[in-house]
């Protein structure tokens, strides 16, 4: 626990209060980050900064403002927060807004999430260049001759949050982050400069994966997007690789939060407790996971966290609603956003799966689309690997999938066995059926 | 914190909207008249010539070859308006300084939120462990730069009081609400940022510049028959408060109502390879995926771009001319002095079809042997310069856009984009179509909604075989162009244009 960030917090409430606000919530951030990335056997960019940020939120005669600032002097905070009371004044009275009714709160759980670890921390530069350099080298042995450009990094930080309203919630929360990278561009024929990358996310250093896999691993996928082209157009099965999966999730997230749905800017008012995918598709938002990226033990809101099942087997079970948007709504609220999306993984691997459905396709990234949360539309480009009598036979590029989420989320035949871990959504791959892929 | 060299652009302003806390500040400290623009740093926070001198010092100590220190004070404010009431609030402020020192193409990079000596000369000492050799000096001498203003201002924007932003937000509403008895949700906003630099290089030069930018934005959520559809406009740019007028509030919300009421009458198209017309303006988005960044000098040097052998050669038809400029008047790209201290200019990228230039900062001319041309740009104090576009736009052909669209017996018609992303080293683009039309015989038909539309590049700019004489530049004020982890904003234009063939991702 920080006690100069606390006592800086409660400052704050007192210095607001003072100028006139009801109520106020302050949240203080600080980092501090390392970040360097080589090419060419040597640092191309090295950086290194501190920094840290207060975000206070007024309340004022039911009226709201949020305002953030770095400039963290005593003197220079105390105008900027009169300024801001004075500000919140001009606008218009919103009946629904207040902090949290202080039984919301809860008790926060007594558990160690595992966020923070002294040996990020701890890590020199020595080390730091020692990582970095093993990724490249590895990267561009496997890559050999065919190697345009790799380029290898890593970015490590320590960072801590307090969070305190003047109805009487604190919380604190520390930890760390190891981010380790490759990216290759390789030459493939013709012009063709495929470009292909991996990388690992951790906040305990000792669930970084051997180094000299990303390096490997990075290349591999580089020298996998070979030969890509687009096949003609036709109805196939699809198998979206774990990693990219949020990539299509996201959009329909989205469309589950409070805003979306008084708004009605989403596919998905009017259906909670109704049937919005497969049996196969249940999401499961979890803030309990030791040493996840999404773990926490209370929301922006100062809710105690809790596990919740939001959609099961098919049936949408819940929104993610804040306080504000549950006032709105007239309804109890859950969370405003999500910590960590699982998705309960299978039992087979993506190799057996393939060789199950003979052809398809398997989708390892996706370039350029979007979707519309309101009808739950979306389109986007994929790249990938044709795969015929179960095998692997051609890159395809330039090629695209599009749907409505309803229909598409009906499709969801099966699961992989291989969460993606490196990631707050730990999504395994999901295998779709009977998707039109766009292409000649 | 960049996975790979993937680069994305956003248009809409609801974007912006999404993340945490934007911009309401409005500073007694930051009454400044029209003359008194020099000298703000030193003005403010005391920081003097000798003060940037020994930093640079300090930078170069281990043997950089050169060393810049770029000041920043922003101040960001946005009010928004939900459920008929503007009701929401929010600003930033920030304030810092970045220091870089420069050895061959590599770059250490420091910065601190505090502009007291101790703090500053802190981040200089980090910055100056890229090299490793004995000291290189700045030079003595100082000269302050003088720079056209391509974005003069009659008030400041931090001069300007909420009272009278909240009637251009509830007007829009207003007004949105009175065009159609279907529209059934309102949400409006007005975002402005002004934001204040000062680069001083161990070449001895000192540039202060003053950064506007804002834009009023709407999204209008309709129903028809138990359908709901939502769609939006924004405009705005590098203005004057004084740019926002009654007639703007109109156009935005005439724009908005229009572009949702069409698309309950919005058909699927086919999938596959088609023909495609862009029209006019936004669509440059199509220019800024599919060549703008394979023309950032980096990706070439670094031999990652499609394009890194080809200046000099024919890369599009003779009609086809693009341009990256810092210098329209009041558009979101245009900067008066680029990140590192070079003059706001022109650069012709491709010349009557022939590629004739990258887009370069300094680390990148140097390497070329060529004048930076003024691509040096960052998102903040926070970030080092990479090779960035500003307004990036095709010149205007010979043929009307009718001609355009009449050449087409089947194929599709593109009037907005929203967002796009490009595959440097493979030239494969997309960009997502919020709205367009069917042309069946050379007519436009129905309207079409959310397709993505594939490409690869340089295929795409030999196919381009039209080009109409009604280059409109994009006016809004909410384009956002991701690179490396930072954003920028830039402008794109468009004349429209017909592209023989691209893969548009329908489902049938």
């Amino acid at each position: 626990m920080n006690n100069k960030l606390l006592e800086l917090a409660e400052w704050t409430i007192k210095t607001a209060k003072n100028a006139g606000a009801d109520d106020c919530r302050v949240t203080i951030n600080g980092e501090r980050f390392v970040e360097i990335s080589y090419r060419e056997r040597k640092p191309e960019n090295i950086k290194e900064a501190s920094t840290k940020s207060l975000y206070i939120e007024i309340f004022k005669n039911g009226k709201y403002s949020g305002q953030t600032t770095s400039d963290l002097r005593k003197e220079a905070l105390s105008n900027f927060i009169s300024n801001a009371v004075r500000m919140t004044d001009l606008l218009a009275k919103d009946p629904y807004r207040s902090l949290p009714d202080k039984k919301y709160y809860g008790s926060i759980e007594n558990i160690d999430l595992e966020l923070y670890d002294e040996k990020i921390k701890s890590i020199n530069p020595e080390d730091r260049h020692k990582l970095v350099q093993t990724i490249e080298d590895a990267c561009l042995s496997v890559g050999g001759s065919k190697v345009i450009s790799v380029e290898a990094g890593t970015y490590d930080s320590s960072f801590e949050m307090v969070m305190m309203t003047s109805n009487g919630f604190s919380g604190y929360q520390n930890g760390t982050v190891l981010y380790a990278y490759a990216g290759m561009t390789a030459r493939d024929e013709g012009d063709r400069r495929p470009n292909g990358y991996d990388y690992a996310l951790v906040m305990k250093k000792s669930e970084l994966p051997n180094p000299i896999d990303i390096g490997r691993n990075a290349a591999k996928r580089t020298l996998d997007l070979f030969g890509g082209k687009k096949i003609s157009s036709q109805k196939l099965p699809i198998i979206i690789e774990n990693r990219v999966v949020p990539r299509i999730l996201n959009g329909f997230i989205s469309a589950m939060y409070g805003r979306s749905i008084q708004q009605k800017q989403s596919f998905l008012v009017d259906k909670k407790n109704q049937r919005i995918g497969s049996e196969k598709f249940t999401l499961i938002d979890d803030p309990f996971i030791k040493g996840s990226q999404g773990s926490k033990l209370f929301d922006n809101d100062g809710f105690a966290s809790k596990k919740r099942i939001m959609i099961e087997n098919g049936i949408l079970k819940e929104y993610y609603i804040d306080w504000y948007y549950s006032r709105k709504m007239n309804c109890e609220p859950t969370t405003g956003s999500p910590s960590n999306i699982i998705i309960p993984k299978g039992n087979r691997s993506i190799e057996e799966i393939m060789r199950d459905l003979g052809k398809g396709i398997l989708i390892t990234d996706f370039i350029g689309g979007n979707s519309n949360s309101t009808t739950g539309d979306f389109s986007v480009g994929i790249i990938g690997k044709l795969f015929e009598k179960g095998e692997l036979t051609q890159s395809i590029s330039e090629m695209n999938i599009a749907g409505n989420y309803l229909e598409f989320c009906q499709k969801l035949i099966e699961v992989g066995n291989d969460p993606f871990i490196y990631s707050s959504q730990k999504t395994p791959s999901l295998v779709f059926n009977d998707v039109m892929v766009s292409g000649v | 914190m960049s996975i790979s060299r993937r680069s994305f652009l956003k248009t809409t302003a609801t974007a912006m909207a999404g993340s945490a806390a934007i911009p309401i500040i409005n500073n007694r400290l930051f009454k400044l008249k029209g003359a008194d623009m020099q000298n703000y740093f030193e003005r403010e926070f005391g920081i003097s010539e000798a003060l940037c001198q020994k930093a640079l010092q300090v930078a170069l100590s281990r043997g950089g070859d050169f060393a810049d220190l770029y000041f920043e004070h922003t101040i960001s404010n946005y009010v928004i308006l939900e459920d008929g009431k503007v009701n929401r609030a929010y600003s930033e402020v920030s304030l810092g300084v970045g220091i870089r020192t420069v050895k061959g193409d590599q770059v250490g990079y420091g910065f601190t939120q505090e502009l007291e000596k101790e703090s500053i000369l802190a981040a200089a000492s980090t910055s100056a462990t890229i090299a490793n050799a004995s000291n290189n000096n700045p030079n003595k001498e100082i000269i302050k730069l003088k720079l056209e203003n391509y974005y003069p201002l009659k008030r400041l924007l931090t001069e300007i009081p909420l009272e009278s932003k909240l009637p251009l937000v509830q007007g829009v509403n207003d007004k949105c609400f009175s065009l159609s008895p279907l529209v059934k949700k309102v949400n409006a906003g007005f975002a402005d940022e002004q934001k204040r630099i000062m680069i001083v290089t161990s070449d001895g030069v000192l540039v202060e510049d003053l950064l506007p930018r804002s834009y009023l934005y709407v999204t209008v959520l309709a129903e028809k028959n138990g359908r709901r559809e939502r769609s939006g406009w924004n405009i705005g740019g590098r203005r004057d408060f004084s740019f926002y007028t009654g007639n703007i509030i109109n156009e935005i919300s005439q724009k908005a109502v229009d572009r949702v009421l069409v698309l309950f009458e919005a058909v699927q198209p086919p999938a596959g390879e088609i023909p495609v017309v862009l029209g006019p303006g936004v669509t440059g988005i199509l220019l800024h995926e599919a060549v703008g960044h394979g023309l950032e000098a980096d990706f070439n040097r670094k031999k990652i771009s499609t394009y890194s052998d080809m200046i000099g050669k024919k890369v599009a038809e003779p009609e086809v001319t693009i341009i990256d400029d810092g210098t329209n008047p009041e558009l979101l790209g245009s900067i008066n002095v680029d990140d590192e201290g070079t003059p706001g200019q022109k650069t012709i990228l491709v010349d009557k079809g022939i590629l004739s230039s990258y887009m370069h900062d300094k680390i990148s001319a140097r390497f070329y042997k060529v004048k930076p041309t003024g691509n040096g740009r960052r998102e903040s104090y926070q970030h080092y310069v990479q090779p960035r576009m500003r307004n990036t736009y095709m010149l205007g052909g010979s043929a009307s856009p009718e001609e355009v669209i009449k050449s087409v017996e089947k194929g599709i018609y593109v009037e907005d984009v929203s967002n796009g992303q490009v595959k440097i080293g493979e030239g494969d683009f997309a960009f997502y179509v919020s709205q367009g039309k069917m042309i069946e015989n050379g007519k436009l038909t129905a309207p079409i909604k959310d397709i993505n539309i594939m490409g690869n590049g340089p295929k795409m700019l030999a196919n381009i075989t039209m080009v109409g004489n009604d280059l409109q530049m994009y006016q809004g004020g909410g384009g956002a162009c991701g690179k490396g982890g930072q954003s920028v904003p830039v402008g794109f234009g468009l004349p429209t244009v017909l592209v023989k063939s691209m893969t548009v991702g329908g489902v049938k």
